[in-house]
């Protein structure tokens, strides 16, 4: 790291970025409070915290915009050993929370389109596309994405993030590590494979302290894993507190808000983001403030987030009093807390990292559903097809089925993609969800 | 010419009648070795073309590639007959779902045995994928209450590779067989289901029947996962191409190499892994690349068709810089994608001939 | 040309015959010993496709004046329906056959982009007139003129007005679905919420365009860009491509007789 790159990056990132976010966070609290500024009438107005969380997010891409300037910086899947990387102080990027921000900015079909054009084909992931756009246009609307110096890909979450890292290493030319978690088909991971993932982590090491430039510190990795326990406990409560009825939050919220303990989880800014989240989210309990301003019906949401139409479906529900007050994909982050174990970091994480839902079988996933709407007390499911995914939206045919029998609430299964607005069909998605809508009265 | 393949059915017949067991494998790598030490055929299962897809499709998403779909249709509506193991070997997304949903929801009779693929080939990948094998020894024996040794082991292993090695001559010398484009493939791929001895028979057979001059044909590299419908051949041939080079996962992806080990399971693995580039084995690109240009001059083919199921994502990414690679290095190269209960269409058979007529 | 003149021209002689059995329209061409167009014809397609090849051969002999019985003419087949026409001494795709008819009027190598009724095709052609790349949008109709002819029709504008009115619009509505058949969906919407025609029918000939332009980017847009295919009638197509594209749109002289024009050169070549 040159000089005049710290330099940079302290001015532009710490003194002037970082006060520009502030200000802009203030200016924005300020006028969030007032009830006369938010439109819907269905809807209770958003966490007063979300100016804080969105400056949080904010900062860390302002931090990427200059992280090439001093720091090595490493771009990985969301269900990756990211604790590893941290402990080495890497900067992180997700790709695929750049490909949502993409989705919830509409700008994804635009970005897409600069892959097609490239011959991607469109039944390739919409979240791969979108990257892969972004990577050979330059276009984003984060500002500047920093280059790779090492690709992380875990296949925890899918097969396909291994052929679209394969890509990405072609065209950084930078080293490329494999966690390969073998799939669970069975209620547990046969020991040998939670020891291949562990052997796996282990034999990354010495290419990632190269790449790093600097030798794994054991006090650091056990403080990034207590963190990272710590963030994703306080986000299971945050969820967990969506018991109540009226749920204080609904499942879009956490949608808007998860992006911290997916991307900066390890960091002690975001344990203090999500404990300040809970302590409102019981505010509002206590003052029985409900999401959705005349909760009438509960439901689960099942799979990626449709990431383009958030808001029209918050409020289309709203209108019903319907609360989306759960999803099995927000929870995924949560419920793998109290594996990680700081004291044995390669031991917990090799589990942790074996045993998120996408890598388990279409069975747990089912019981899972069942279980939580059970604990949530729910009265419906929407299953959302999500073409781009694979791994989430196999078995959900039979889910839906299994679900309806015998959890006896209807279960929608709604086709549409996560990214690509070009595979949501507004007059089919409205007509279903009317229908839906009117299976709950 | 080459008369007498038997059939599926009749193999399958004459192998339980010996006493044998029968197991219906899903695509693509799986230890043949190990099944055929329990006495159980294993019996692939491509597709088939032409099932009733619509039981395939109350359980799996329109997204979901044909293989796969009508793999389960086919299971549902008598594919199964016979079948006393099943194996899902997992390859990508789709398979891993079809493992889970048969596991978890479909529960036929059968037992069901997925089987992990490690998409490395590190040595840690190979211990693990031992593993996987021992695993499946275990719930094998639980089915036949065989327990085979090492040496028995050991033997199964040798047979299949003494095949194997017919099946790479086979692939090497295919221009100057006695066969016919369409009969070569439909030697190749009885491999399928046939047991190693009598493939061995009747590649030794085509083996001696060579012809005198080199057969007529602009030459192709055919890529992908599975030549369906096999009529593509004929079609081929009847617009003047021939298929000298084989990167298809059911055929030449498959070419396994001898292993070292003495350990049956790590030898086992070690095959496996070795095999040619495979996107769904984790190859990098311009491993892949390397080895389809290595093809290409050993074979003289002058361009490449990749003959792909539609949707099929281990395919999808790397084409394009598969395919910009290849024009690089001036071999120009044509996307072909199929649906398995579709016949070929006039557009997919337009693109070929196009192609043909282009690099002539 | 008037019938007349291309009666005259015949005198040289008929040399060679190329026809494009399509989907919509059959296209029949003969050229002389030099290659040049000496007469052509056209009708719509019956699906009964060899009767329809024998009454255009019969129809080629009389208007060329051939008298002779046996008519020794080289011919060769494109098109969708190539296979079925039996007279053909060889059959040859359009891609090939749209090249060198185009090469050979324009003279030069470049991007040539074909729409037809049922598919459409970008086709690099090298300056010494081979095809170096090819592109085929042929799984949908969204990229062919099926596409608006569709659409248009519910909008009760007709087929030979709809460019005018496209270009004529002030705006342009996005059209964002994929399918045709959604589309369909998205216009009467469109309509029901009082948009206007022209609009509409400008936003349908962009999403045609956009289609066709990712086309061209997959093979490489090498300049000039040439258009063929009858759906190059429709004026707002070449206008809205130049928009789209940043570059001049060079159209042949006959456009919707190229296929017939390359196969009748390849038939002459076959005379040799």
């Amino acid at each position: 790291m040159s000089a005049t790159g710290w330099l940079g990056y302290q001015w532009n990132v710490n003194i002037v970025g970082r006060t520009f976010l502030r200000v802009q966070r203030w200016q924005v609290e300020q006028r969030v409070g007032g009830p006369a500024r938010w439109k819907s009438e269905y809807l209770t107005p958003p966490l007063t915290i979300s100016p804080r969380a969105k400056e949080l997010v904010a900062r860390h891409w302002l931090e990427a915009r200059y992280a090439n300037l001093h720091r090595k910086v490493a771009w990985v899947t969301s269900g990756a050993p990211v604790e590893l990387l941290k402990a080495l102080d890497f900067f992180v990027i997700y790709p695929e929370n750049h490909a949502a921000i993409c989705g919830t900015a509409r700008v994804a079909v635009e970005i897409s389109s600069e892959a097609e054009d490239a011959g991607y084909s469109r039944d390739i992931c919409s979240y791969a596309r979108t990257d892969f756009g972004s990577m050979l246009s330059g276009k984003t609307p984060v500002g500047k994405l920093p280059k790779p110096d090492l690709l992380l890909a875990c296949t925890n979450i899918c097969q396909t993030v291994l052929f679209w890292y394969r890509v990405l290493a072609r065209h950084f030319n930078v080293p490329l590590i494999l966690i390969d978690t073998p799939f669970v088909y069975y209620d547990e991971a046969p020991e040998y494979a939670v020891q291949f993932v562990k052997r796996q982590l282990e034999e990354a090491i010495p290419t990632l302290e190269r790449v790093a430039g600097r030798s794994l510190d054991e006090r650091k990795l056990r403080e990034v894993g207590r963190l990272s326990r710590m963030a994703s406990q306080l986000w299971m409560e945050v969820m967990e507190r969506n018991d109540h009825r009226p749920a204080p939050i609904t499942a879009f919220d956490q949608f808007t808000q998860m992006a911290p303990i997916v991307e900066m989880r390890g960091d002690a800014a975001t344990v203090d983001l999500y404990a300040a989240m809970l302590k409102e989210v019981d505010e509002r309990i206590a003052r029985g403030i409900g999401a959705v301003k005349n909760e009438r019906k509960r439901l689960l949401w099942d799979n990626l987030p449709i990431w383009y139409r958030l808001r029209y479906l918050a409020e289309f529900l709203g209108e019903h009093g319907i609360a989306i007050v759960a999803s099995t994909y927000t929870n995924a982050w949560g419920e793998l807390a109290t594996m990680i174990d700081p004291e044995q970091p390669f031991e917990s994480m090799a589990r942790t990292y074996t045993y998120p839902i996408l890598n388990r079988g279409t069975g747990h996933k089912l019981a899972t559903m069942k279980r939580m709407i059970e604990a949530y007390h729910l009265d419906g499911v929407i299953l959302h097809s999500d073409r781009s995914c694979k791994p989430y939206s196999i078995g959900q045919m039979d889910q839906r089925d299994r679900l309806i029998r015998d959890c006896s609430v209807p279960a929608l299964l709604l086709e549409a993609d996560h990214n690509d607005s070009r595979c949501y069909s507004e007059e089919q998605v409205a007509n279903r969800l009317a229908a839906f809508v009117e299976m709950l009265r | 010419m080459l008369s007498g393949i038997p059939h599926r059915t009749e193999t399958i017949r004459a192998y339980k009648d010996r006493g044998g067991l029968v197991a219906a494998v899903l695509p693509i790598h799986y230890p043949r070795a190990l099944l055929r030490a329990f006495d159980i055929l294993p019996v692939e299962v491509w597709g088939p073309p032409k099932v009733e897809a619509s039981y395939g499709a109350a359980h799996l998403q329109p997204y979901v590639c044909s293989i796969v779909r009508n793999a389960l249709s086919f299971l549902q509506t008598g594919g199964l007959d016979g079948v006393d193991v099943i194996v899902v070997p997992h390859a990508c997304d789709s398979l891993q779902g079809l493992g889970s949903i048969l596991i978890d929801f479909i529960r036929p009779r059968q037992p069901v045995i997925p089987l992990y693929l490690p998409r490395g080939r590190r040595e840690s990948d190979t211990a693990f994928f031992a593993d996987e094998f021992r695993s499946m020894y275990r719930r094998l024996e639980e089915v036949t209450h065989c327990s085979p040794t090492n040496s028995e082991l050991m033997e199964s292993i040798r047979r299949e590779e003494a095949t194997d090695k017919l099946l790479a001559q086979l692939h090497q010398r295919s221009s100057c067989l006695a066969l016919t484009q369409m009969e070569f493939y439909r030697l190749v791929r009885a491999r399928e289901y046939l047991t190693a001895e009598t493939f061995s028979e009747l590649a030794q057979v085509a083996l001696s029947q060579t012809i005198e001059a080199p057969k007529n044909g602009t030459p192709i590299l055919l890529s992908g996962i599975v030549p369906e419908p096999m009529s593509v051949f004929e079609s081929i041939a009847e617009m003047g191409g021939l298929v000298v080079a084989d990167d298809l996962a059911c055929c030449g992806r498959r070419l396994y190499p001898p292993g070292e080990s003495e350990d049956a399971f790590y030898h086992m693995a070690e095959s496996i892994l070795h095999a040619p580039p495979d996107p769904t084995r984790g190859t990098p690109i311009q491993e892949r690349r390397d080895y389809l240009l290595r093809l290409i001059a050993a074979s003289g083919a002058r361009g490449v068709a990749f003959y792909d199921v539609k949707f099929c994502e281990p395919e999808l990414y790397d084409l394009p810089d598969l395919r910009i690679e290849l024009q690089e290095a001036g071999i120009p190269s044509v996307g072909i994608e199929v649906d398995l209960n579709d016949p070929l269409s006039h557009q997919a058979l337009t693109r070929i001939e196009a192609f043909l007529e282009m690099i002539a | 040309m008037t019938r007349d003149e291309r009666r005259m021209t015949v005198s040289r002689g008929v040399c060679a015959l190329g026809i494009d059995v399509g989907s919509t329209t059959v296209k029949i061409v003969a050229v002389d010993a030099g290659g040049d167009l000496a007469w052509h014809f056209l009708e719509q397609a019956d699906p009964r496709v060899e009767d329809q090849v024998a009454r255009l051969l019969d129809r080629a002999r009389k208007e060329t004046s051939q008298t002779s019985e046996v008519w020794d003419v080289p011919l060769v087949a494109t098109g969708y329906g190539r296979k079925l026409v039996r007279q053909a001494g060889r059959q040859v795709t359009e891609i090939t056959c749209h090249a060198r008819g185009v090469y050979r009027e324009l003279a030069h190598g470049g991007t040539l982009v074909d729409i037809g009724g049922q598919d459409s095709k970008v086709i690099g052609i090298s300056p010494k007139g081979d095809v170096v790349d090819f592109s085929m949008n042929d799984k949908c109709a969204a990229g062919t003129g099926r596409f608006l002819e569709n659409t248009a029709s519910r909008m009760g504008v007709p087929l030979d007005r709809m460019g005018q009115v496209a270009l004529a619009a002030s705006d342009e509505v996005s059209i964002s679905s994929t399918c045709t058949v959604f589309a369909e969906s998205e216009v009467i919407s469109l309509i029901a919420h009082g948009v206007a025609v022209e609009s509409i029918l400008r936003g349908l000939h962009r999403s045609l365009i956009r289609r066709i332009v990712a086309m061209i980017r997959t093979v490489g847009l090498v300049p000039p860009l040439m258009l063929s295919g009858g759906v190059v009638q429709n004026q707002a197509i070449p206008r809205m491509l130049e928009q789209e594209t940043g570059e001049k749109v060079v159209l042949p002289s006959y456009p919707q007789l190229m296929g017939a024009y390359g196969a009748a050169l390849i038939a002459l070549e076959m005379r040799v």
